[in-house]
């Protein structure tokens, strides 16, 4: 054991070494063995701070291909998709990196942290919180960034959500009423055998009592007492300052038969359970010296065991303790692309998701007041736009581009050629450099210090001169941050922002990309979800068969989900009724002609199911996940085949749509007809 | 929580029995396989099992149950037990399998182990073999104090494909296959055939013709040449493979197909088929190349025959193993089979089928022969209610005299890990001790194929975990034993839930015993979580008298009465079945059969068959089980 124990120090200690190779030192890996400390030393870091970078690695995104964010989302499906992440999903690893400005030295000084966490069972509750999905994909590219799984299963540091902890507590509540409540019921005596033993265990104790009573001064006759006792079954010791038997191998219903012996027989005795060491639990039977002195006693254990087990509690909130300081600080907190990291945080640390996006926003919003999003940041603001060009706004990217001085700090002359940027000093323990580099991209710990850099240099760019900056100044309330925060994207590849501090969702507008379709473009009412169609069906043959019935304009477009399903959108409202109306007639018209309507190739196999958009949503917030949509759909207990919608009245009179009406009327009737 | 804390207290315990079992213990040196050495390993491991008579396998997953009440129960049927066994099987991943082939002669076992170290790394980037798979972290813990290496397992853990998996992936791919030779005509031809034929052949012999003139008139106008190679391209659709001339051949079915590859024989010569799988829909293709020489024919035909064993050993993986063992048609000792072989079926060889019968089935095709040492180790006393290894065996050692030699021979390297899969050996041993104990000459299995031991056979096959091979004739024997061991039909089990969870199956039993006349006589109140009670009824119909009470308001009266209308709620063993077969797997079973009830009336058709085998199926429950 040890020798394994020295083999995994030693590759996490090759990667620390890798890095001191570059003439700098490794930032803080914190893990279940320096927890104490370290938290101790952040919390100050906290307080200080002027903002807190954070940034998460995760097991996994997404726990089926059709769960990825796609353009035909709406705003809660897209909820819907990142909670299901979130809950699923383990979180290995976290980032905390706080940033304070030094005024002295005119540069930052940061305390990058990196956090390994697993969610390690400490105290009994609900034990599906143990499980956690892995993706595979993901897993592969942690390893390929050398993340250490042996460290993070063995050493990651135990945590607890506050919702978690109030689960444990209420338990912990109600195992003590049933103590109590169990301690008062009699067991009954059915079979001769329970009879006999608790006849002889009555009078052993009573001999042990009366032994105690005849010579209470002295422990020579105590001793010998029991001692020819061959098995060791019960040994004298004290407990409490009283003293006492400890019961050893017993039954569990043996040692019930003995408490309530113990009970029956006996006002001066007491009969106890205490928590041993190794949580193994030891029957003990004490003499106490009177009626009162015996409920005292009870309750003394009572209430010994009981705080035991909110020590217990206590200790395995263990991360959770980062995340409060965080939250009662009221700190600044800067991500890169966080919505989903915070969605992560809230199902951890505080508690189930809600089902609803606004919902979860205010709550988030509660908890952390004030959350700057770097990509928002550099894609929504003008001035960081013109600085950043044309590049990509991916972490690593956003890093090269604004802050060089950082990211090649061994070369000396670009020094120079920055001399306008931000200056950022890394300080690990007592260690300090400004010209730091070491760390790998995804690690959290060091994303997390990108992300701060990237911030603190954006701020920079915007205009903010940290020279005249006061210490007391909420940074997230200057003017020219302040209508950047609390803004997230809920979904980048479309742009969809949501604000935290009052719930409302704005599309992107300044952000020119050459998306196909705008999401404002996307009428949700007009979409039609099908699915179990033949999988080799291609989606241009679905959109002739369709348009072939229902007109050359019908369709709008349509996106496929996967090989098993697809999202039609109309053109009119009125169409999604119809055709649902159509397929409905055409499946239960089961003649020869039905063959021949343009449908049919849809329909063939028989499996095909339509529904509007409302059952995409119902089906996404299933907490089941199958790989291809169909078998999702038939998981989540749909047996239905068609689901008709109210026909809503529109106020268009075209002659078209009359026109694609009595087509699609037309060829129904023409087929019924036939038959 | 009144019955998870003794659970867990259990559980506490059973760890610590178990290391203090490890220390005294040998340590046996047991090859460890990565992707490294696993090419390697193969060509070992293959000679081991065709000369032993048993292969024991042993495997490591993620996790075992994600909610207490889905652990398979001394209250389930066959079927039941498959469907837990089942969702597990499709969750959790294997991470280690250990596999040892070996030979009991006498009182010696000769055992090759080999532990293979699985990652499900998606070689070809098909979301195959595995999407996602789940974790539980305790598993997770206790491999990691094991000594096992997660980051050796991810970076190195060999990957693999199902047989269907290997098959869905050829299809994607769409490589070309070479044709296998048809020797024999196998059908008679039809008019259309024949036409079909004999287009296709003259089609070919032109195209033959003219790939021949073009490459003979060399010395022509450059210009000119290339202007009529590209519209002979046109009009024959030639084209180029591996720099040769090649033609496809659309056919619309397997039958053409073959039709086609059986013509071109008369081609043999220079001529080589290739078969195009039909990829996403398209039309099934024949592809015929045309090589230069009888040699480059050779050649050609060599290369791809390489590239196909490639592939194959790329994609197949550590399947490689499991169809050698198959093809080996060898025993295979496991133990806790149910669990083993509906993993090993779902990863290995294709999807778990619905229902139990038709797993059987499907199996029986890959290993006509499991043997769990459960339920040998259930014909033996004392034994009946050990599940771990080495506590049996150290029980068997204390009570039998069994002498067993195990003989490894030593096939790690000497700087390798070699503790990783001890579990295997064990199995060996423990099969090697239960075999001398009941009276079972394992060498049989070698000495007479057609009537292959027909002693052991008696213990095979059997996937329900709480049963025993031959229960009639040692009946008496475990009424003596244990006179908790009851028989009872499901029919007279009730599903009982909505009491709040501050209730112990005693306080439920009192509160009950006062609440309707069905309880008057003797029944018995099991926590199955903390959420729901199993209610069996000692006295056959009285089940049913309830339950009718409870489906009706009117009837209702007293502190019946009250507990309903404070949430409690029953059901029969029929909704139990129905929340398993349709995959109500919620982490309360309350809240499963909740499900189940709101979902039955679709349901109905298929209840009503599952009800008839219900009816003839008694089986035992043992009350300390539950």
């Amino acid at each position: 054991m040890r020798m394994r124990k020295h083999q995994w120090l030693r590759t996490a200690l090759s990667r620390a070494y890798y890095c001191t190779f570059s003439s700098s030192f490794p930032l803080k890996h914190v893990t279940q063995s320096n927890f104490e400390s370290a938290v101790a030393d952040l919390k100050t870091h906290l307080k200080a701070a002027d903002f807190v970078a954070i940034d998460l690695e995760m097991t996994g995104v997404t726990s089926a291909p059709w769960r990825e964010s796609l353009e035909f989302d709406r705003f809660d499906v897209k909820y819907l998709k990142v909670k299901d992440s979130a809950e699923k999903f383990a979180v290995v690893q976290l980032g905390v990196c706080p940033f304070r400005w030094d005024p002295l030295r005119l540069s930052f000084i940061a305390h990058p942290h990196n956090f390994f966490i697993f969610p390690r069972q400490e105290v009994p509750i609900d034990s599906s919180s143990y499980e956690f999905l892995c993706q595979t994909t993901s897993i592969d590219f942690l390893a390929k960034y050398h993340f250490d799984f042996n460290v993070c299963i063995r050493q990651g540091v135990p945590y607890l959500s506050r919702g978690q902890e109030d689960e444990a507590l209420r338990l912990l509540n109600l195992r003590y009423e049933n103590e109590l409540s169990e301690q008062a019921r009699d067991v009954p005596l059915v079979s001769i055998t329970d009879i006999l033993f608790s006849e002889r265990m009555k009078n052993r104790l009573r001999e042990w009592r009366d032994g105690l009573l005849r010579d209470t001064s002295g422990g020579s006759q105590l001793e010998g007492l029991f001692s020819n006792d061959s098995n060791q079954q019960f040994q004298n010791i004290f407990y409490k300052m009283r003293p006492a038997l400890s019961l050893n191998g017993f039954t569990s219903h043996q040692l019930r038969l003995i408490q309530s012996v113990t009970r029956k027989h006996f006002k001066d005795l007491a009969s106890v359970r205490v928590e041993g060491e190794s949580s193994c639990s030891q029957q003990l039977v004490v003499y106490t010296d009177s009626e009162s002195d015996r409920d005292l006693l009870k309750k003394e254990v009572m209430n010994d065991y009981r705080r035991q087990a909110e020590m217990k509690i206590k200790a395995a909130i263990g991360f959770r303790h980062v995340i409060d300081v965080l939250s009662s600080e009221k700190k600044l907190i800067v991500g890169h692309n966080c919505f989903l990291d915070l969605a992560h945080i809230h199902s951890k640390f505080l508690g189930p998701l809600p089902l609803e996006a606004e919902e979860f926003v205010s709550s988030v919003n509660k908890c952390f007041p004030y959350i700057i999003d770097t990509k928002i940041l550099l894609n929504t603001n003008n001035i960081l736009k013109q600085r950043m060009k044309k590049s990509k706004t991916s972490l690593s990217s956003a890093f090269l581009s604004l802050c060089p001085q950082i990211a090649f700090a061994s070369k000396e002359s670009c020094n120079l050629t920055f001399s306008s940027s931000v200056k950022v000093e890394v300080q690990v323990d007592d260690t300090r450099s400004s010209s730091w580099i070491s760390g790998v991209k995804h690690e959290a710990g060091y994303d997390a210090f990108m992300t701060g850099c990237v911030f603190a240099q954006a701020c920079n760019l915007l205009g903010i001169d940290f020279k005249l900056y006061s210490p007391s100044e909420n940074l997230a309330c200057n003017e020219r941050l302040q209508k950047h925060a609390n803004l997230l994207y809920l979904s980048w590849i479309n742009g969809d922002i949501i604000d935290l501090s009052t719930g409302h969702r704005t599309a992107e507008s300044l952000r020119c990309r050459d998306l196909k379709k705008s999401q404002t473009g996307i009428l949700f009412e007009n979409i039609v979800l099908l699915w179990g169609f033949p999988s080799k069906l291609k989606t241009a043959v679905i959109k002739d068969r369709i348009s072939k019935v229902f007109g050359p304009t019908s369709v709008t477009s349509i996106f496929r989900l996967d090989e098993t399903a697809v999202l039609v959108q109309f053109s009119k409202l009125k169409l999604v009724a119809d055709f649902l109306v159509v397929k409905e007639t055409l499946e239960r018209s089961n003649d020869a002609f039905s063959v021949l309507h343009p449908l049919s190739t849809i329909l063939e196999g028989g499996n095909t199911c339509a529904a509007s958009y409302e059952t995409y949503k119902d089906i996404c917030s299933s907490s089941v996940s199958k790989l291809l949509f169909a078998d999702q759909a038939e998981a989540v207990g749909i047996r239905w085949k068609t689901k008709l919608v109210e026909r809503k009245e529109e106020l268009e009179t075209e002659e078209q749509d009359n026109f694609h009406e009595e087509n699609a009327a037309n060829t129904i009737s023409v087929y019924v007809e036939q038959n | 929580m009144v019955a998870v804390s003794p659970l867990l207290r259990r559980r506490l315990l059973s760890t610590s029995v178990t290391r203090t079992h490890h220390k005294p213990q040998q340590q046996w040196s047991i090859k460890q396989v990565t992707k490294s050495n696993f090419a390697d390993t193969l060509e070992d491991i293959k000679s081991h099992v065709s000369n032993s008579d048993f292969v024991a396998v042993s495997l490591q997953n993620t996790g075992f149950f994600s909610a207490p009440w889905q652990r398979v129960s001394p209250f389930d049927t066959a079927d039941t037990a498959y469907l837990k066994a089942k969702y597990a099987a499709e969750r959790f991943q294997v991470l280690h399998f250990a596999v040892c082939p070996f030979t009991v002669r006498a009182s010696k076992v000769t055992a090759y182990p080999y532990n293979f170290h699985l990652f499900p790394r998606p070689e070809l980037k098909m979301e195959m073999p595995s999407y996602s798979f789940y974790c539980q972290t305790s598993s997770l813990i206790s491999m990691a104090r094991q000594g096992f290496d997660f980051n050796s397992c991810i970076n190195d853990g060999i990957s693999y494909l199902s047989r269907e998996q290997e098959s869905a992936a050829k299809i994607q791919m769409g490589n070309p296959i070479l044709a296998k030779n048809v020797t024999e005509s196998t059908s008679t031809l039809s008019v259309a055939d024949s036409v079909f034929i004999e287009r296709i052949k003259s089609h070919i012999k032109n195209w033959k013709k003219a790939c021949k003139e073009t490459s003979t008139r060399k010395e022509g106008n450059q210009i000119q040449d290339a202007l009529v190679r590209s519209l002979r391209k046109l009009v024959l659709g030639n084209e180029e493979y591996d720099s040769r001339p090649c033609m496809n051949i659309d056919v619309c079915s397997e039958r053409q197909a073959q039709l086609v590859v059986e013509m071109l024989q008369e081609f043999a010569d220079d001529v080589v088929p290739l078969i195009i799988p039909a990829k996403g829909g398209a039309m099934q293709a024949v592809r015929v190349v045309l090589t230069s020489s009888k040699e480059d024919k050779d050649l050609l035909q060599g290369k791809l025959q390489n590239d196909e064993q490639e592939l194959k050993k790329k994609v197949r993986g550590f399947r490689e193993v499991i169809d050698l063992i198959s093809a080996s048609q060898k025993p295979v000792v496991s133990h806790g089979s149910l669990n083993d072989l509906t993993l090993i079926h779902s990863k290995f060889i294709a999807p778990l089928p619905p229902t139990v019968d038709e797993f059987m089935c499907s199996l029986r095709l890959a290993f006509p022969l499991v043997i769990d040492v459960n339920h040998l180790m259930k014909e033996i006393n004392p034994l009946r209610k050990v599940t771990s290894i080495p506590s049996a065996i150290s029980q068997l050692k204390n009570r039998f005299f069994t002498p067993i030699d195990m003989e490894i021979p030593c096939q790690a390297m000497e700087n390798e890990d070699t503790i990783l899969g001890q579990n295997v050996v064990k199995i060996c041993e423990l099969f090697a001790r239960l075999c001398s104990i009941l009276k079972i000459d394992p060498a049989d299995v070698k000495s007479d194929k057609e009537k292959r031991a027909s002693a052991l056979e008696a213990y095979a096959n059997i996937f329900r975990p709480f049963c025993t091979a031959s229960e009639e004739p040692i009946d008496g024997e475990i009424k003596i034993w244990t006179n908790n061991t009851r028989t009872v039909s499901c029919e007279d089990l009730v599903f009982l839930w909505g009491f709040g969870d501050r209730v112990t199956a005693g306080v439920l039993k009192s509160l009950l015993q006062e609440s309707h006349e069905a309880f008057s006589k003797e029944f018995d109140v099991r926590l199955v979580d903390t959420s729901c009670a199993i209610v069996i009824f000692w006295q056959h119909g009285l089940s049913e008298t309830f339950l009718n009470t409870m489906n009706k308001c009117s009837d209702m009266c007293g502190p019946l009465r009250e507990m309903v209308s404070e949430g409690l709620r029953a059901a029969g063993y029929e909704t139990y079945n129905r929340a398993c077969r349709l995959g109500f797997w919620e982490s309360s079973l309350a809240d499963s059969l909740d499900r189940a009830l709101a979902n039955s009336d679709c349901a109905s058709e298929a209840d009503s068959k599952t009800k008839c085998s219900d009816r003839c199926n008694e089986w035992i429950i043992n009350l300390d089980d539950l």
